[in-house]
């Protein structure tokens, strides 16, 4: 079953050195536009970054940038107090089971659903879908009480299971848009293409529409990963001891007091593992498929 | 025909999952309860199970807590005790167990009127077992307070002593400026305080309950007592002429220009930073009127010292008024009847249970028999003193309102000081959602 | 959505006769078979707890009692819930298509850009922070107060270059003898003559701004043909009494001080020593006014009050766009990755501008992923909880709450009104869906 390649077209030009400038002077508003924007985008982080390295007087009785002026106020003393309790390590590794889950399997049964709106028939399939996306108005809040319930009667209280089955559902309305949308833009050529070679249906998704459909997956992963990782309420509510580690954090917020110096590093903490798995999976949504050969 | 029949199938299912889930469920919200009639035993040792706490304590005060639950366990080898701080998340934890089914044995609440509210869903258990050992430790009207309909729901653990104000010693030494011991001497102060330069008050608009504190010490003092009961079981109306003369009171505090930051910046102000704010150098403000836990706040958010750079004095008279002390507390409220439980309230109610925090200090209790000597320092002693020893307390008054009404009072006070001449619209609004609150 | 035909794409055997589909029967079988674990799922996790809630918005507070529509009544005479309604408008109106935009741009421009990848991350952060947190920060930096919020601080810093601040920005008269304001500059309301003293007292001076190195304030002997007079801190400990110059009251130095005569033009300017006295000599006789100028006062803009009342949507809005734009971004790129490469290059190739390629090739190429990034847009501004409860204080609860707010006050921070938060919840539901449904069918149209 082959599908044939697009050729690549090679970019080998040859340019006069003044062409080149003038090329690399064109890009430059492009540049300098992105760098400031860029910069500025930042600066919120920078400043809670900033703000997790004051002790609390320090924080309180001035803005986050005295550190430029006064670089000795730096410290890494939140940082070491948040680690103090040592719940935390068992609930990273809660966190990251969870995450593990709750990103794989949505992405399973997203994909397996989103290929049957966007290329098989059967009827109501389109309204069936619109109903779908109708259901990322449920908010989570309102879900949360009648699961609790559910999960008491059940033993899924206070499970890992139980954390990976909630996020999944929930992850569905949106992955199943962001999906079906995307496979639908695959070329239908070949999906006929494959087909009339006798392929059944789990095999063109298999061997089809899933690497084709890397980017959005890859985008759809992402997202999930950030979100369960950070999830502070459905860890509250349906886990007890084996909380994940937003709850984790977050319970040490006392009644008074701003809690800078307990959010601000928490937050950088909680941060540093969804920005890396982006920073390394960028690739994934800039390849360009289509431009390979697909077997 | 076939079409269709896929269409019905799916709908079919999905409705009926959901429906035989839903009736499953119902609307049911008593609390899951493993009830037994034994009351606790002398034989300490035979008291066995496991509970679980819910609370607001955390960091510090969560380490204090703990040392406290310690002491229970020491008395209580068999039985086990998890702790679970919840932090500001504790209202939804609760809400959730107690509409699921599954609520915790035992939980903290500082506001009588959500207890009520537990209470009227039947949720909470009565401690009548622990009744004579709360007329022991507790001056009637702290048991009164969590007692609806002739039964007692919880022990009040942790008080506050919300009837003082503390201050910047530098502030007022540079001004030339004595602590007031009257409302008039206050205001005279804070015009001096102006004059050399310190803008007086500091406010914590932001966090509404600074606001419903300083109206309630002000109402106290102005209306009295016996008017400030009528007005917490709305018997009068919120448009009550006492109101509206205790909220003119107040606007004498709230001139843009006697506010640290103007009106704008202390609507934008949290309570810590009102706190804070007074004791950097240079300082925002030179006075902030809120609680005895702002010791504990200065101690451990500034560098400032107390006794040194910050001092507290009582809550001024007002017209000549008797000492009364506006208090707060956190209770301990039963979700789960077990003979654990139980021991634990018990165990919560005794001076035994209060001295293993009142000594690391940030506490007052509430306790009557606590022996003083165990506070800390002069300053926390005579604070707490103050609260249990009070002759005429009253409650916070918004603590004690219904959630609605409670935070109608923030938005509303928040909306005065925005504009301090709008009394009467202002008691309008409040009277408005009274009604409907108390109906 | 069908491709163009590319002439290189294939070289199949030309299709002679297609394969019967298999029969329906079993065709409906392989799409069940896919949907069935999503049906499971959102069944159990998603549409039952909907239906419940359905069910419970029905029901009293406490759960006993059915009360038909007794909290969908209550609900629509609630003053702050139609607020919520209006602000949830806006949102939806202004951040969809705020933040698409948004993302677009960043995902075609860093298309050409090789450091792509860094300014990716950058724009992505916010986004891997806890929003919660993202709350706290935008709480802090939108502060009032330039000492504390980043925002502020930034244009009284900008300003600082090109504008002057005064030496006494919060100085007051310490009595009627001086009259004006900080904006126009202070006078003596008495006209003086020649041979007088003019005193100046000030007070409510900021520690911060009182004489480095404090001198004793000294009022001058008076001359026969000249002004002189003295500004002066006119306060010391314990008050003092206003307009007299008593021991230990600081003379202030380095402020300018305006001689005016009696048609208001200014004949004399000098500047007053550091125990505060001045002197105007060689003064010819007449009535004049003396004036401490308002540049002495001059505070530059502070900044905005970003957490009025005014403001506070548009506040609350730009750090929403600040987190979700990464999300668009994000999502566009990946349906940029994958746009036929050969569908661009043929376009180009055929004499077609950047502009155009872009207008006609890729935009239609990403409608669907447009219109994902739009509709979960729309969804999440209609759900939009944590950044409004953490930026917005107490005061401004009521002018810029957002209807998931209410809900979650009715319901679970001690109000325990769960039949009222059901209704609501069932309403935001019921409201949004035909125009939801209405705008996909609008763009499917388009198409």
């Amino acid at each position: 079953m082959a599908v044939a390649e697009a050729p690549h077209s090679p970019v080998v030009i040859d340019e006069s050195i003044a062409t080149r400038v003038l090329r690399v002077l064109g890009r430059a508003p492009v540049h300098i536009a992105l760098a400031i924007i860029g910069v500025l985008w930042l600066m919120p982080t920078i400043g809670l970054l900033f703000t997790s390295l004051l002790t609390p007087s320090d924080a309180q009785s001035a803005g986050w940038w005295q550190v430029f002026a006064e670089p000795s106020v730096v410290t890494f003393e939140n940082y070491g107090n948040i680690f103090r309790d040592d719940g935390i390590v068992g609930s990273l590794w809660v966190t990251a089971q969870v995450t593990l889950g709750a990103t794989i399997l949505p992405i399973l049964v997203a994909s397996l659903a989103g290929y049957a709106f966007a290329w098989l028939e059967f009827p109501g399939r389109d309204w069936f879908f619109l109903g779908v996306i109708a259901l990322l108005l449920v908010p989570l809040q309102m879900s949360l009480i009648p699961i609790f319930e559910l999960y008491n009667k059940t033993g899924l209280y206070d499970t890992i299971v139980g954390l990976v089955f909630f996020h999944s559902a929930f992850a569905l309305p949106f992955g199943i848009f962001l999906l079906r949308n995307f496979f639908a833009g695959i070329p239908r050529d070949l999906l006929e293409a494959a087909r009339i070679d006798g392929a059944s249906e789990l095999r063109i998704f298999a061997r089809v529409i899933l690497p084709l459909g890397i980017p959005a997956i890859a985008a759809l992963g992402i997202f999930q990963v950030l979100f369960v990782w950070n999830d502070l309420l459905v860890g509250l509510v349906l886990a007890q001891d084996n909380q994940p580690i937003a709850p984790e954090i977050f319970s040490q917020l006392r009644q008074f007091g701003a809690n800078l110096e307990i959010i601000a590093p928490a937050a950088f903490f909680s941060a540093v593992i969804p920005l890396t798995i982006f920073a390394m999976f960028q690739r994934y949504f800039v390849e360009g498929l289509l431009a390979g050969s697909v077997k | 025909m076939r079409k269709h029949r896929l269409l019905l199938v799916l709908a079919l299912l999905v409705g009926a999952l959901s429906l035989l889930a839903a009736g499953c469920g119902g609307g049911d919200d008593e609390a899951a309860g493993e009830g037994t009639t034994e009351a606790a035993t002398t034989a300490e040792e035979n008291v066995s199970g496991s509970i679980k706490i819910a609370g607001l304590w955390t960091g510090g005060e969560g380490e204090s807590f703990k040392a406290v639950l310690d002491g229970f366990r020491e008395q209580y080898p068999d039985v086990t005790v998890t702790y679970q701080p919840a932090g500001e998340d504790l209202p939804t934890i609760l809400a959730t167990g107690v509409e699921g089914g599954n609520p915790p044995d035992l939980a903290t609440l500082s506001s009588p009127g959500v207890i009520k509210s537990f209470v009227d869903k039947g949720a909470l258990q009565p401690i009548d077992f622990a009744t004579d050992a709360l007329a022991e430790n507790y001056s009637e009207s702290f048991v009164d307070l969590t007692t609806f309909d002739g039964k007692t729901y919880g022990v009040v653990f942790k008080g506050a002593n919300k009837s003082t104000v503390w201050y910047n010693v530098k502030a007022f030494e540079d001004a030339g400026v004595e602590p007031p011991t009257t409302w008039d001497e206050l205001l005279e102060a804070g015009d001096t305080l102006k004059a050399s330069g310190v803008t007086p008050y500091s406010i914590g608009a932001a966090d509404g309950w600074t606001l419903t504190d300083l109206f309630e010490n002000v109402y106290l003092r102005t209306a009295g007592g016996e008017k400030y009961d009528q007005l917490a079981t709305h018997e009068i109306p919120w448009t009550d002429q006492s109101v509206k003369d205790a909220l003119a009171e107040m606007a004498k505090i709230f001139q843009s220009d006697n506010v640290a930051g103007g009106t704008s910046s202390a609507l934008q102000t949290d309570f810590p930073t009102s706190v804070t704010q007074v004791f950097t150098d240079p300082p925002k403000a030179a006075i902030v009127m809120e609680g005895d836990f702002v010791g504990t706040f200065i101690t451990t958010e500034t560098t400032a010292k107390i006794g040194e750079d910050a001092n507290v004095f009582t809550f001024p008279s007002i017209n000549d008024s008797p000492p009364v002390v506006v208090g707060a507390g956190d209770s301990v409220v039963m979700f789960k009847d077990s003979p654990a439980a139980r021991a634990m309230i018990t165990y919560l109610a005794s001076a035994e249970a209060a001295e293993l925090w009142a000594k690391r200090g940030g506490f007052s209790s509430p306790n009557k028999t606590l022996d003083e000597s165990v506070y800390p320092d002069d300053i926390t002693r005579k604070l707490a003193s103050e609260l249990a020893q009070a002759e005429t307390f009253r409650f916070d008054l918004s603590d004690l309102q219904p959630q609605v009404l409670n935070e109608a009072l923030f938005a509303e006070l928040a909306g005065f000081v925005k504009d301090p001449a709008n009394i009467d619209g202002t008691t309008e609004k409040l009277e408005a959602v009274a009604k409907k609150a108390y109906p | 959505m069908s491709s163009t035909g590319s002439s290189t794409v294939t070289a199949a055997p030309p299709i002679t006769e297609v394969p019967p589909p298999p029969s329906s029967r079993g065709k409906y079988a392989v799409s069940l078979a896919f949907l069935a674990p999503a049906i499971f799922f959102l069944g159990v996790w998603v549409v039952y707890p909907a239906v419940r809630t359905l069910i419970r918005s029905f029901y009293s507070d406490q759960g006993g009692e059915f009360v038909w529509f007794e909290n969908y009544e209550a609900l629509f005479q609630d003053e702050t819930i139609q607020t919520a309604i209006k602000n949830n408008v806006i949102w939806v109106l202004v951040v969809p298509a705020a933040v698409t935009a948004f993302g677009l741009l960043f995902a075609v421009l860093t298309e050409r850009v090789p450091w792509a990848p860094a300014f990716k991350v950058a724009v992505f952060v916010p986004l891997a922070v806890s929003l919660f947190a993202v709350g706290v920060i935008w709480r802090i930096m939108y502060q009032q107060d330039p000492d504390r919020g980043a925002i502020n601080a930034g244009i009284v810093a900008i300003q600082g270059v090109f504008t002057e601040q005064g030496a006494l920005t919060t100085a007051k008269p310490s009595t009627d003898s001086l009259a004006g304001s900080p904006e126009g500059g202070l006078t003596l309301t008495n006209a003086v003559r020649p041979g007088s003293v003019a005193l100046l007292g000030l007070t409510a001076i900021k520690a911060g701004e009182l004489p480095a190195e404090p001198e004793q304030a000294v009022t001058p002997e008076a001359i026969p043909d000249g002004i002189t007079g003295v500004v002066w801190r006119d306060f010391k400990p314990g008050g003092g009494t206003p307009g007299e110059v008593e021991q230990d009251e600081v003379g202030l130095g380095g402020v300018t001080i305006k001689l005016r005569s009696a048609d208001g033009k200014t004949v004399g300017s000098t500047t007053s020593d550091a125990d505060g006295s001045f002197a105007f000599e060689g003064v010819e006789g007449g009535d004049y006014r003396v004036a401490i100028g308002k540049e002495t006062f001059a505070e530059p803009f502070q900044g905005f009050n970003w957490l009025g009342d005014t403001l506070i949507t548009p506040s609350l809005l730009i750090a929403f766009l600040w987190v979700q734009a990464g999300f668009a971004m994000v999502i566009i790129a990946a349906g940029l990755a994958a746009i036929p490469r050969d569908l661009l290059e043929a376009a180009r190739t055929d004499g077609g501008t950047e502009w155009q390629v872009f207008r006609r090739i890729t935009v239609p190429q990403l409608m669907p992923v447009l219109i994902v990034v739009l509709v979960t847009q729309i969804i999440g501004v209609l759900k939009v909880f944590d950044l409004v409860v953490s930026i917005v204080p107490s005061s401004g609860r009521d002018s810029a709450t957002v209807i998931a707010v209410e809900m979650y006050e009715r319901s679970f921070s001690g109000q325990n009104r769960f039949g009222f938060g059901a209704a609501i919840s069932t309403f935001m539901f019921v409201l949004f869906v035909p125009f939801l449904i209405l705008n996909i069918r609008r763009f499917r149209k388009e198409n």
